[in-house]
């Protein structure tokens, strides 16, 4: 009957599969009368069950993240279960702490330390990061089973040839998913808005500013962006044809026009597996 | 077999509830931008029998205004009369951002330029029985972008439902990406200053929801300037926007955006509807 608390359209569907009688492969014909009646039927007493701990039903996703970028790496993402009611951020509001760490310098401890301090928490890690034009890994995760009601999933990491660009999604609801089920984001990208893009070899922790040498800072506590709050990302203007007549490019730019890109930046594939 | 029952009872509710009646909705739209403003925004509620816009189709005059100059109705600018989404829907709004109710719509203005990255106040919208839903918005400072919510059906189950907008060109006027405050480029053939409807050059937004001042002495993007004068050309029928360019010299250089600023990538909104219980 707890089964009928989380009345949503989407499990009205998964209701009407279940009348069929099958979990997952939709309705058959005839509902197959299922077996436990008749279990008495083996007559040998099995000796008292071992008194095993009454396990915590789990439920398990693997969750991967795809670089969709040309040559934008992606910095490890920090993947986040929780409860409906927290956000890592908000668009329009200021970046807190640990997303400016994560924007700026492709450090995802701080964020998910931000979110294992709130109530709605429930799991967290810090994945493999994944190299432009690459599929990421399966990544499993498994949570108590009564948690996946009103569960949400936030999913983000750095575009590191830039300032502070990040993708990944946002308290996403996969509440209720059935096992088996699939679903797939494709991700914008973000701007925390807490440092200029200035693009420069000094400000950018990504291997595009290693390679010029410069200091290649990632995080920088100063907050010197247009407008401090997390907006979505305009791209990278990058230093081409800066010096022509268009003056269309930033001259002082260590980005050439292969490292932009356009949305989405990252797909992300959630399986609920059991 | 219960839940067989369960289930059937709750879906037969739910298709009941299709059918149509008055909603009030509340409305918000937040600025994804990094540098662009919204002008006021248009929010249309009607049976399916218009379009604002029609992405392939060639743009009303009232979208060009809505798209050239940020205007909907006569109130915000006298020269649209007849030409406007005022003229184009029907009705004539009491007051600043009034609700019309027509026969085939209801539409309002709502709110003033909405800066990057804010979210506007809550719009309470009344939808009547109508089952679709169009809004639209000028970005500035631009030659003729706007982000469109294109003919969306009002959802009928209670709930909150988020929508992305993208930004799309209007065609009415092409991207030359000039400043209107220029008075060293007029209009070509007939000697008109730079601004807003029927002429080229950005329409621009005073501080501070002009995050920059706007730059000077570009050569023109989508066209091009000769001997002092801008070609008020089309280019084509509403598509999606293929985003300004900008330069970084404020006193040269081909545009006077800022490729820095005014730069997006689509999303450029987000719009939540809630609708209420009834």
């Amino acid at each position: 009957m707890k089964i009928l608390k989380l009345g949503s359209l989407p499990l009205l569907t998964a209701l009407i599969v279940a009348c069929g009688g099958s979990d997952n492969d939709g309705p058959a014909p005839t509902p197959t009368p299922t077996a436990t009646p008749t279990a008495t039927a083996t007559p040998t007493p099995t000796p008292t069950p071992t008194p095993t701990p009454t396990p915590t039903p789990m439920a398990m996703f693997t969750i991967s993240v795809t670089n969709l970028t040309q040559s934008q790496p992606m910095s490890p993402p920090a993947i986040i279960m929780h409860q409906g009611g927290f956000n890592s951020f908000m668009d329009g509001e200021p970046a807190t702490f640990g997303l400016e760490t994560l924007a700026e310098g492709g450090n995802p401890d701080m964020l998910i330390s931000e979110a294992q301090a709130a109530s709605e928490h429930i799991m967290s890690m810090r994945v493999m990061p994944v190299p432009p034009l690459t599929i990421g890994d399966d990544n499993t995760i498994s949570i108590p089973a009564s948690d996946v009601a009103n569960l949400r999933l936030t999913v983000l990491t750095m575009l590191v040839d830039t300032n502070d660009a990040f993708t990944g999604t946002n308290a996403l609801d996969i509440s209720n998913m059935a096992v088996g089920a699939s679903r797939i984001v494709n991700a914008p990208t973000w701007d925390s808005g807490t440092e200029a893009n200035t693009e420069t070899a000094d400000t950018m922790p990504g291997p595009a500013a290693m390679a010029e040498g410069g200091a290649a800072e990632g995080f920088n506590a100063d907050r010197d962006d247009l407008i401090d709050r997390v907006h979505f990302h305009p791209g990278v203007v990058t230093s081409a044809n800066s010096n022509d007549p268009s003056r269309e490019g930033l001259s002082t730019s260590v980005l050439t026009e292969i490292d932009r890109w356009d949305n989405p930046a990252s797909r992300i594939v959630i399986t609920r597996t059991q | 077999m219960k839940l067989c029952k369960i289930a059937v009872a709750t879906l037969a509710s739910a298709l009941a509830m299709g059918s149509a009646q008055a909603v009030t909705l509340d409305i918000t739209i937040t600025n994804l931008t990094h540098g662009q403003s919204f002008t006021p925004r248009l929010v249309v509620a009607h049976d399916g029998s218009q379009d604002l816009f029609q992405v392939g189709e060639t743009a009303s005059t009232a979208l060009a205004w809505l798209a050239e100059a940020g205007v909907i109705d006569d109130i915000q600018n006298p020269a649209s009369i007849g030409q406007n989404f005022q003229a184009q829907l029907g009705g004539t709004p009491a007051a600043e951002n009034a609700l019309v109710q027509n026969p085939t719509n209801n539409w309002q203005r709502f709110g003033g330029l909405l800066g990057p990255s804010r979210t506007s106040a809550v719009y309470r919208f009344d939808a009547g029985d109508f089952e679709y839903i169009t809004m639209a918005t000028m970005l500035i400072p631009t030659n003729d972008a706007f982000a469109g919510l294109d003919n969306i059906r009002i959802p009928t189950e209670p709930g909150t439902y988020t929508y992305t907008l993208n930004a799309y060109d209007a065609g009415t006027e092409l991207n030359d990406e000039l400043n209107s405050a220029r008075t060293d480029v007029v209009e070509a053939g007939t000697g008109n200053a730079l601004g807003g409807y029927g002429v080229p050059g950005v329409a621009g937004g005073p501080a501070p929801t002009r995050v920059v001042d706007l730059g000077t002495g570009g050569t023109g993007v989508g066209a091009q300037v000769v001997a002092g004068e801008i070609e008020d050309g089309t280019d084509g029928p509403v598509h999606i926007h293929r985003n300004v360019l900008g330069d970084t010299d404020d006193s040269a250089g081909a545009s006077d955006l800022n490729s820095k600023v005014h730069r997006w990538l689509n999303p450029v909104a987000r719009v939540v509807i809630v609708v209420p219980q009834p």
